[in-house]
């Protein structure tokens, strides 16, 4: 008897999980369609861009819509690379971000883990604070950054620049990891100094090692937001050899011409690496943004 | 340990040595508007001099375009480390003297060798704040000779021809019509000003802004001879392209449209203005050096030299060559290469017609408020009158807001 | 052409090499420092936790702290072109910048309660369509279907994108000859917009780009959070006769809050404050297109009155906090951060 309600309960289950999915197939199709059309929604700016770079030189403006046009041509990606110095912003734009994104994590994860596992004095108002932090306009800072940089000698290099991404990216690095800690057990480390571990060791042997997609996560943001930006390195990089990629690509769509064929070359061959990586670990960027919000 | 101590001591002597070499060399920084074939110029004129000055070296940096440098000029002083010297436009003497950050050059240089235009756009407070480099950076009318063989005398023979001429996408006339630097030409013509005799109260509401704007608004919308929407990169391509007959540009473009038109370019003077039966004037100005306050010692030496170098007859006449740009210098203009080409002789016959620049910190207030207006006007989204009104409020709160 | 010359090369690794070891070393002698004051001298229990927050500490004082009050002081001086190097730095001079502030425009026409309605108007429609526009497309995502993985990549494009190609990009298609909008819309026979010039399109511009901009990151939090909500609580309600939308409205909205919540602050914050959008696509500096914060670039920068932004900055800063704090009391739903 028992046995005979269970199956009964199991297909109207069944039943109701499928149903309840949404099956039907003109439903799917639906779906399909209104998803295909956000996806083109989505790729077709680029995809401009990407019709742009390819047109011949003198042709740049046109009403044409074709993707690939006739003519297409190499041209304005020969001239970005070999004429222009496009490959030398990437370079400085690398190097910067590269360290920006290992000094950021660095600062951010011993910073987070003592949030995360102290009540010291002056723990709310630093949280508190490191949320006032966000709301600041940048360009409320600009001023004073200047200044201060002239005055220690961080202008025109990379180490003011680097320095000044690392500690901007504290904040949000922090309130990510700090979640993330969080719902690492203590008892976890509690097991580890009763063996007779110090404090630090637990944190490099035990939380560090939990924490590898929280600190993946961090290290690409930090690396997304160095790489990205462009209001920071206009007023710390001022001569055109050290300029990272946004300044370069500024300089090409300036105010009265832009160079349209360079400036969408540039443009996709900055973006696409981007794009790659971004997607290779997008994966990871779902749940390492919602694993600090939401509490086990 | 005693080998240790004089290691020590011999690299330290060594290192010293090395520095007071280095710093025997005069370091100048030079930040340059140009961009292109005037920042080529740069570049081999700085070559040149250290070339042949060995214990002087001067940095170019390129600023992107006037904006940037004027901002990054300002922030440099406020943080105490601006460049020595700068090339630019004369409209920067306005915020710089403000601001109390260049030096003015009566006592530095013999003024009397330039000409008196270029001179008068950078006076400010009875002195006179930069160095003339080259004269005009002004407007003209350009023409492509294949499409239109003889240049409309008026405004009323622009109209006539311009509607033959309008038709399948090829325009008459051309011009960027999102800045009011091309909107001050005809304002002259109509006999306008946008300040009043003291040159810092600003005259903007008045009937011959109003008839200028009108003008405009019907070269669009009544004769059609110009695009429904152009910037200055539009105009610039249809005219390369041979889909404008006429475009008004300034002196800076005429070494790109001989490179792409040659013998088919023509210039001359825009179109006298029916209505008043005034040419129509377009501001003059140009390039000058400026000098960073302060500056004093081996540098201002050096900076002094470095001037006088670009300044000299020779560079001049280089300049005319390689730019197409009429020279400062008095005796530059008096050589025949100058007086011979059809082309300056146009921009010259354009230039006597001209005025100067008001260089004045007001100045800039102006332009703000006159951009979004005009803009308006040629969109038909504002009347006219309504806009000259808003102009003279908009310039009125910025003045204002200066003090 | 700039080679990458192994000079380039070796001259930026050794820059990097150098920068390294000074912020090694700048942190060892913190750390030693803060050691011996927190250890020795106060002996405080809380040593450790100090020790690995003092180099952050530093460098949120050098970058946030020694500038805001920097500016802070700004606010109270009538520094600007005529008064560069000798301003005057005083109470009275601080509260008559406020008072400016709101009594006078900011740049030429335009004061700041219009400002003001027009940033909140500009924030409300874009949160709007990121919200919704993530959430449709979230629960689309949210269930077993075929190319669901490309559909998710593609969808994530307009996030992955470096902004300032984008918003440039964008200005370009809007265009009034070449961007592909006015082409679209002469080929069905409509009438060209002029996106630059007119006030209106212009703004509506920089919203299509921000939206476009936005809702993939929406998207990508909301599905996290679907993803977690347990597929039993909707069988359940199946079973007990719950229509689609009322198992929505009391299922899915309650168990996405902790997502939303800190989602939706952020969002507000950052489209508040977003400056490429609003900058960039406003190539004719139109007052009309400006928000707050590109009114307070353009008064420091194109105006150069310092003392007045600075005040104005002050003022920006105030009603972001305001609304955070109101936010949080009124869903209460941030706690969890702080405990």
């Amino acid at each position: 008897m028992s046995l005979k309600i269970k199956v009964e309960q199991k297909r109207v289950y069944n039943f109701f999980r499928r149903r309840a999915r949404g099956d039907s197939p003109f439903k799917r199709l639906i779906i399909h369609i209104v998803l295909i059309l956000a996806c083109l929604i989505a790729v077709y700016p680029i995809l401009r861009v990407i019709s742009v770079s390819l047109r011949p030189g003198d042709r740049l403006l046109s009403t044409s819509l074709a993707i690939i046009p006739k003519d297409a041509s190499m041209q304005s990606y020969y001239k970005i690379i070999f004429e222009k110095d496009f490959l030398l912003w990437l370079w400085n734009s690398l190097c910067i971000t590269v360290t920006t994104a290992f000094i950021g994590l660095v600062l951010a994860a011993t910073s987070a883990y003592a949030f995360s596992r102290w009540k010291f004095p002056g723990r709310i108002p630093g949280l508190l604070f490191l949320l006032t932090t966000q709301m600041i306009p940048a360009a409320m800072l600009i001023v004073p950054i200047y200044v201060l940089a002239v005055q220690l000698n961080l202008i025109n290099s990379y180490r003011g620049l680097a320095l000044a991404y690392s500690v901007s990216s504290i904040p949000f690095s922090i309130w990510i990891l700090k979640g993330y800690y969080d719902t690492i057990p203590r008892e976890l480390e509690e097991a580890a100094r009763i063996d007779g571990a110090s404090q630090m060791s637990t944190f490099y042997k035990i939380i560090l090692p939990l924490s590898t997609p929280a600190l993946a996560i961090v290290f690409l943001f930090n690396f997304m937001m160095a790489w990205n930006d462009w209001i920071l390195a206009r007023i710390m990089l001022q001569k055109e050899k050290i300029f990272t990629w946004p300044l370069g690509i500024w300089t090409l769509a300036g105010q009265f011409r832009v160079e349209w064929g360079t400036f969408t070359a540039a443009s996709i061959l900055v973006a696409v690496p981007v794009m790659i990586l971004f997607l290779y670990s997008s994966k990871w960027l779902i749940s390492g943004l919602t694993a600090g919000a939401v509490k086990g | 340990m005693k080998k240790f101590v004089t290691i020590l001591l011999v690299s330290m002597i060594l290192m010293s040595l090395v520095s007071i070499a280095s710093a025997s060399k005069v370091n100048l920084v030079l930040w340059t508007k140009e961009g292109e074939e005037p920042l080529d110029w740069n570049k081999s004129l700085v070559a040149e001099y250290m070339k042949a000055n060995p214990e002087v070296s001067i940095e170019l940096v390129k600023k992107i375009d006037v904006e940037v440098l004027r901002e990054d000029f300002l922030t440099a002083s406020l943080a105490g480390s601006p460049p020595d010297l700068l090339w630019t436009v004369n409209d920067h003497a306005g915020p710089f003297v403000a601001a109390d950050v260049i030096e003015p050059v009566d006592n530095l240089f013999d003024l009397s060798i330039f000409v008196d235009s270029a001179l008068e756009a950078v006076k400010l407070e009875g002195r006179y704040w930069g160095i003339p480099i080259s004269n005009g950076n002004h407007l003209m009318l350009l023409y492509n000779k294949k499409l239109i063989s003889k240049v409309p005398e008026d405004t009323d023979e622009l109209f006539a021809i311009g509607k033959k001429l309008t038709q399948g996408g090829n325009y008459a006339l051309v011009w960027n019509q999102t800045e009011p630097f091309w909107l001050v030409p005809w304002l002259g013509g109509f006999k306008g000003k946008v300040f009043a005799e003291d040159g810092v109260t600003p005259t903007l509401n008045t009937p011959e802004m109003i008839a200028t704007l009108k003008f405009i608004h019907d070269m669009k919308f009544d004769a059609k001879i110009i695009p429904p929407e152009c910037d200055y990169d539009a105009a610039d391509t249809l005219f390369k392209e041979g889909k404008a007959a006429m475009i008004i540009n300034g002196d800076w473009s005429l070494g790109g449209y001989m490179g792409v038109l040659g013998e088919d370019l023509g210039v001359a003077r825009i179109p006298k203005v029916v209505a008043t039966g005034e040419w129509p004037k377009p501001y003059t100005s140009g390039v000058y050096f400026m000098l960073a306050k302060g500056l004093s010692g081996d540098k201002l030496k050096a900076a002094q030299d470095f001037i006088g170098f670009v300044a000299s007859r020779e560079k001049q006449i280089e300049m005319v060559k390689l730019l197409n740009r009429l020279p400062a210098l008095k005796e530059a203009l008096k050589d025949p290469l100058v007086t011979e080409n059809p082309i300056l002789k146009g921009s010259s016959d354009q230039m006597v017609v001209g005025t100067p620049m008001p260089t004045v910190l007001e100045m800039r207030c102006n332009w703000d408020s006159m951009k979004p207006e005009m803009l308006a006007v040629l969109t038909d989204t504002k009347s006219p009158e309504d806009a000259a009104k808003a102009m003279q409020t908009s310039v009125e709160a910025c003045i204002k807001a200066l003090k | 052409m700039s080679l990458l010359t192994p000079e380039v090369i070796t001259g930026s690794l050794s820059q990097v090499g150098s920068m390294v070891l000074y912020v090694f070393l700048g942190a060892l002698v913190v750390e030693v420092v803060v050691y011996f004051v927190f250890g020795k001298i106060f002996k405080s229990k809380y040593t450790l936790p100090y020790m690995l927050l003092a180099p952050a500490a530093i460098g949120l004082t050098l970058l946030v702290i020694y500038p805001m009050a920097y500016e802070v002081r700004l606010a109270f001086t009538n520094m600007s072109l005529r008064h560069f190097r000798n301003y005057s730095l005083s109470l009275a001079q601080g509260l008559q910048n406020f008072k400016l502030i709101f009594a006078e425009p900011v740049l030429k026409q335009v004061k700041f309660f219009p400002l003001l309605s027009r940033t909140i108007l500009w924030t409300v429609i874009n949160l709007i369509f990121h919200v919704s526009g993530g959430l449709v497309l979230a629960i689309l995502l949210n269930r077993r279907m075929r190319g669901r993985g490309i559909y998710r990549t593609l969808l994530v494009f307009p996030w992955a994108i470096p902004q300032i190609v984008a918003v440039l990009a964008w200005r370009g298609e809007f265009h009034f000859e070449y961007g592909f909008i006015n082409v679209m819309l002469q080929r069905i026979g409509l009438q060209p917009i002029q996106w630059m010039v007119d006030p209106f399109w212009n703004f509506v511009a920089a919203c299509i780009t921000n939206i476009w901009l936005g809702i993939p990151f929406m998207m990508i939090i909301i599905l996290g959070g679907l993803q977690s909500i347990p597929i039993e609580f909707y069988d359940a309600a199946e079973i007990d006769g719950a229509s689609r939308w009322q198992q929505f409205r009391s299922i899915t909205l309650p168990m996405l809050r902790p997502i939303l919540t800190p989602a939706v602050i952020l969002g507000t914050i950052w489209t508040f404050n977003n400056f490429n959008v609003p900058y960039m696509i406003n190539k004719y500096e139109l007052e009309t297109s400006d928000i707050l914060v590109t009114a307070l670039f353009r008064a420091a920068f194109e105006y150069n009155r310092y003392g007045f932004s600075a005040a104005f900055a002050l003022v920006i800063l105030l009603i972001l906090f305001v609304f955070t704090l109101t936010y949080i009391r009124v869903t209460g739903g941030i706690k969890g951060v702080y405990e």
